[in-house]
Formats: structure tokens, sequence, C-alpha cells
């Protein structure tokens, strides 16, 4: 009896079990092979030297690491990356933070507004490069005549992308625009979620304008800004596409970042090792300054948990 | 006066949203002196055989054809392979399902880059370099994340009762979520489909790396390649017509479906 009880309950198992690995499988599968796998390999990559061809492997240890310590490129790169981080960072959560301040409430202004300034989100990168580009052209830029108007003429017929001082800015303000509508985004829900007693309390209390926004509006987006500061956190460190596109880096390194200094390195000198290791090194830079975000916004001052 | 200022303030950042783009639409009905001599004008008569060249000499036809099959091709391995790995993190956990699905979580961390080069080698060996097929199963690999963590929340709110009914009715595992929970799951299905589609529409770096000839350029590639390497300036109407064409897809299908967008957007934003 017992033995009969036990051998349905087990075959049942059997079957569940069969299930769920096959349908795990095909996932399973791609992403190992795709993502996992190649994730792993990076950091045994990092730690050899190699052209890319098969037979000349060679261990180095962590030479790739103090070759990319010594690099100054690498410096100049990640210099660059913070100065987005910290510049585009700003106005991000500036022009966000006014803008969602601007558009409370759930009215028509308010839901046609989001649909615009989430257009440049949805629009591919190689896009967004070349258009501003183009808005920069010395000949034909939109930018051009108005830049000629307040007097930086000169500037404008060098091409802002293409001079070493404002080319950076020039850039992140591609960045900015592209970007914004994300942290709008996120910050107008952060608003939408503030229990509207606290606003009407600190009204009652005869809180105004920018103090009420400073002690009860700003508090209560403590948890969305962190999000929004890993976001910024994330994305700036690992730009690419945009720079690639616009500048390739140049001119003379003057916008080259991480990724686009990986890319030379490794699909055009063939450094594959020491690419490997700046990959490594990005990574590393993007989980700890994360880390010192989620550390630094930790405390809540509203002491609510999130 | 306070409002107005507001209000003010408002149509001048909308206007500096939109106005690139109009920039853009509208410089490629030029001709190639007007684009020249009046940057702010509005063209004479509009060009429109700039969308014929961009589409037939430049070769957009071509790259849009190889963007939309591997686009399609992805999605349709993408969901259902998807779908069913987050039924089962949703509905039939086991030893060690929780540290599965957070490896795939952490994939949502993980920057592409880190995987680049053991990538491109781990291509060049399975012989997938260059080729659709390839860039393919790349694509549904780094789509994953995304897709399993939408989907399992999105069967955690499906009612358990009715799996469990499917069962009772003598359907075993495996047709219950191909009978019952599949087409329930549809609404999730198709914002997660939206969602990778515009992505890997988008999609430039991967494809910068794992293709290189022209025959296999997907769009995002071709017009980089136009700009970049051939220097395609001979025709700026048409190069501006090239843009407009990539974003255009793009935009319809947000229009369309924005308040979703919008919404997963944000639960993406917030919990992730």
């Amino acid at each position: 009896m017992a033995q009969n009880r036990i051998r349905p309950q087990s075959s049942r198992n059997r079957g569940r079990a069969l299930f769920i690995a096959s349908f795990l499988a095909p996932a399973v599968a791609l992403y190992g092979l795709f993502v996992v796998l190649p994730v792993i390999q990076a950091f045994q990559f990092s730690m050899y030297e190699w052209r890319g061809i098969s037979d000349q492997k060679n261990f180095v240890g962590l030479q790739n690491f103090k070759d990319l310590f010594t690099d100054n490129v690498f410096w100049l790169s990640l210099e660059h990356n913070l100065l987005i981080l910290v510049g585009a960072g700003a106005l991000f959560l500036g022009v966000g933070m006014l803008v969602a301040h601007a558009l409370q409430g759930e009215g028509r202004i308010s839901k046609g507004m989001r649909s615009v300034y989430l257009f440049p989100q949805m629009i591919s990168l190689v896009v967004v490069a070349v258009l501003w580009q183009f808005i920069y052209n010395p000949s034909f830029g939109l930018l051009t005549p108005v830049l000629k108007l307040v007097g930086l003429g000169k500037l404008a017929s060098e091409g802002i992308a293409a001079t070493a001082s404002t080319a950076l800015p020039a850039v992140a303000i591609a960045y900015v625009w592209y970007g914004v509508g994300f942290y709008i985004m996120v910050l107008s829900a952060g608003i939408r979620g503030i229990p509207s007693e606290v606003q009407e309390a600190a009204t009652l209390d005869g809180a105004k304008g920018f103090q009420r926004f400073r002690e009860i509006t700003l508090p209560q987006l403590w948890a969305v800004m962190r999000v929004s500061v890993v976001y910024i956190v994330i994305h700036a460190v690992n730009i690419f596409a945009l720079v690639f596109l616009m500048t390739q880096g140049g001119p003379d390194r003057k916008t080259e970042v991480m990724l686009t200094y990986l890319y030379e390195r490794a699909f055009v000198d063939s450094k594959f090792g020491f690419a490997t290791a700046l990959a490594v090194a990005n990574f590393i830079v993007v989980m700890a300054l994360s880390g010192l975000v989620m550390r630094l916004y930790r405390k809540d001052p509203t002491g609510v948990a999130v | 006066m306070k409002k107005a200022l507001v209000g003010l303030a408002l149509a001048l950042f909308a206007l500096s949203v939109v106005l690139p783009l109009a920039w853009m639409v509208l410089t490629s009905l030029k001709s190639g002196p007007e684009i020249f001599s009046t940057p702010w004008g509005l063209p004479g008569t509009p060009h429109f055989e700039n969308y014929a060249h961009a589409w037939q000499k430049a070769g957009i036809a071509h790259y849009f054809l190889n963007s939309l099959l591997i686009t399609v091709a992805t999605l349709v391995v993408l969901l259902p392979i998807g779908a069913m790995a987050a039924y089962i993190f949703a509905r039939y956990p086991f030893p060690g399902s929780k540290l599965l699905f957070g490896t795939f979580l952490g994939g949502l961390m993980v920057p592409q880059f880190l995987a680049i080069v053991p990538l491109f080698f781990l291509m060049q060996r399975l012989n997938l370099l260059d080729t659709k097929i390839g860039l393919t199963a790349v694509y549904v690999a780094y789509s994953l994340p995304f897709t399993v963590f939408v989907m399992t929340a999105f069967f955690q709110t499906l009612p358990r009762e009715l799996d469990e009914a499917a069962m009772m009715d003598g359907c075993g595992h495996s047709l219950a979520f191909w009978r019952v929970m599949l087409p329930l799951a549809k609404p999730g299905l198709i914002v997660v489909g939206i969602f990778n589609a515009i992505g890997l529409w988008n999609e430039y770096s991967l494809a910068l790396v794992l293709i290189s000839s022209d025959e296999n350029r997907t769009l995002p590639l071709g017009i980089a390649n136009l700009v970049m390497v051939e220097h395609y300036q001979s025709d700026w109407g048409a190069l501006f017509a090239a843009l407009v064409i990539v974003m255009v897809p793009v935009l319809i299908v947000y229009w369309i479906f924005r308040e979703k967008i919008h919404e997963t957007m944000l639960a993406g934003a917030l919990k992730g």
C-alpha cells in the first residue's frame, strides 16, 4: 500500500522536474553561452596578453592592469566619463526636477508633454549622434546661425564638436537632450507618489515656494533620487555609441571615454588582453560608484525604509 | 504671473526637444543648395526624391530589410523561451531557482562591453561572426534578462486557480502553459515585445562588433557607415531622409503604445 502511494508521487515529481528542465533549457542555454560564459571569460582574458591569434596567448597575471594604471589615455578617458557624469548628471536632475515639478498633476498638458519628452529616448543613438553632428555643422547646422547671432561665429565656423575646448560639452548636450526624458519621467512619478496630506500639512504650516520644495518635496523624493543617480552613474560610465559616432573620441582624445578607448585597443590595435582589463576596470568603476551612491543615500530623512 | 512663467518655461523645453526633430524632417525635404543657404528656412517645394535616393542609391532598403528580419527573428525566439523560463520562476520553485533567477536579473546590471571581447572570439569559434543568425542569437540572449524579469512579474499576478483548474481538467504542466497561461499572458508579451523591438531596431554597439560585411548590416550600422566611413556627403538631403526612415517606424510604434511603454519603463526603472 505504502509503496503504491509513493510511486505515483515520485513519478509525478520526476514529471515535474522534467517539465521544469525542459522549460528552462532554451533560455538557460542561450543566456549561459552568450552572456554568462563571456562575462566569466572576461576576467580570465584580462590576465593574458593576446593579439587574437589562438596559439599566442601568454598568461601575464596583473600586468594588463599595471599597464592600464600607467596609461595616460585610460586616466584621461576616465576623467571624461566622470566629467560627463557630473555635468550631464547635474542637468538631468536639475532640468528633470524643474520640468517634473512644473508638470505636477495628471492633467492633459502633463500627459501630452510626457509623450514629447520621451521621444528622444525612443530614437536610435545613431540617429541622435548624426543629427547632433549636423546641428553643430559649421556650414548648415541648426545651431550655427544662432551662435553667429550671439557673437560666437568663430567657434561656430570651426564646429563646436570639432574644437578641443568645446567638444566634450557639445557631446554632453546631445546626451542630455537624448536622456533627460527618462529622469523627468522618474521624478514625476516620485512627485505624484508624495501623499497629498504631506503637501497640505506643509502648506498649513506656512511653508512656501522653495522652502516647501526643500523641506517637504525633496526628502520625500529620496528613494527616487537615489535610483536616478544610480542610473546616471551606470549610463555615464558606460557611454559609447554617442561619443563614438559624434567625435570618435577626438579631437586629439578630448572626448575619449573608457569604452571608445576599449573599442580602439581591442578592434583597431588588437590588444585584446589590455582591452579586456579595461572592460573589467570599467565594470569595477560602475559597481564602486553605484555602491557609493547607495551608501550615501542610505539614510532616508523621512524615516521610511525603502 | 507665476503660472505664465512656468508655462513659458515648459513651452521652451518642449521646443528644445521637438525643434531638432522637426529640423531633421524639414531638411530631409530640401534640395542640396537649400540645405546650405537656409538652414532655418522651410523647403521651397518638398523634395521627396531625397527619400527615393536614400532608399535605393544609398542602400537603405537593404539595411531596412536586414533590421526588420533580425528584429522579428529575435522576437520569435525570445518571447516563447523567455515566457517559458519566467513561468517556471513564477510558479515552480525548485532548489536553486532563486539563484538562477538572480543570475538572469544580474544581466540587467552587467555592461555589454564587459563581455564584448570574449563574445567576439566565441562567435568567431562558432563561425557565427558576421552572420544574421549569430547576431539574432546574441540579441535573444541579451534581451532575456529584461524579458524574464517582466514576464515573471506578470505571471505572478495571474491567479493560481487558473493553472490549477487547467491541470484538474487533465492538462499536464506543459499543456496548461500553452493552452491557458500563455494566452492570458498576451498583454505582458505585447509590452515586452514592443519594448524589445524598439531596442533591437535601434541597437548599435553589439552589431558594430559582430557584423562586418555590408550584406549583413542593420539599419543603424548602415547609416553610421554612410556618414562616418563612406562620407556619403554628396547628397545631404538623402542622408537626412535616411535618418527619418530609421526614426519613423519607432515613433509610430511608440505613439500607438505610449501609455503602456511609459508604464513599463517606469516599473522597470523603479524596481530594477
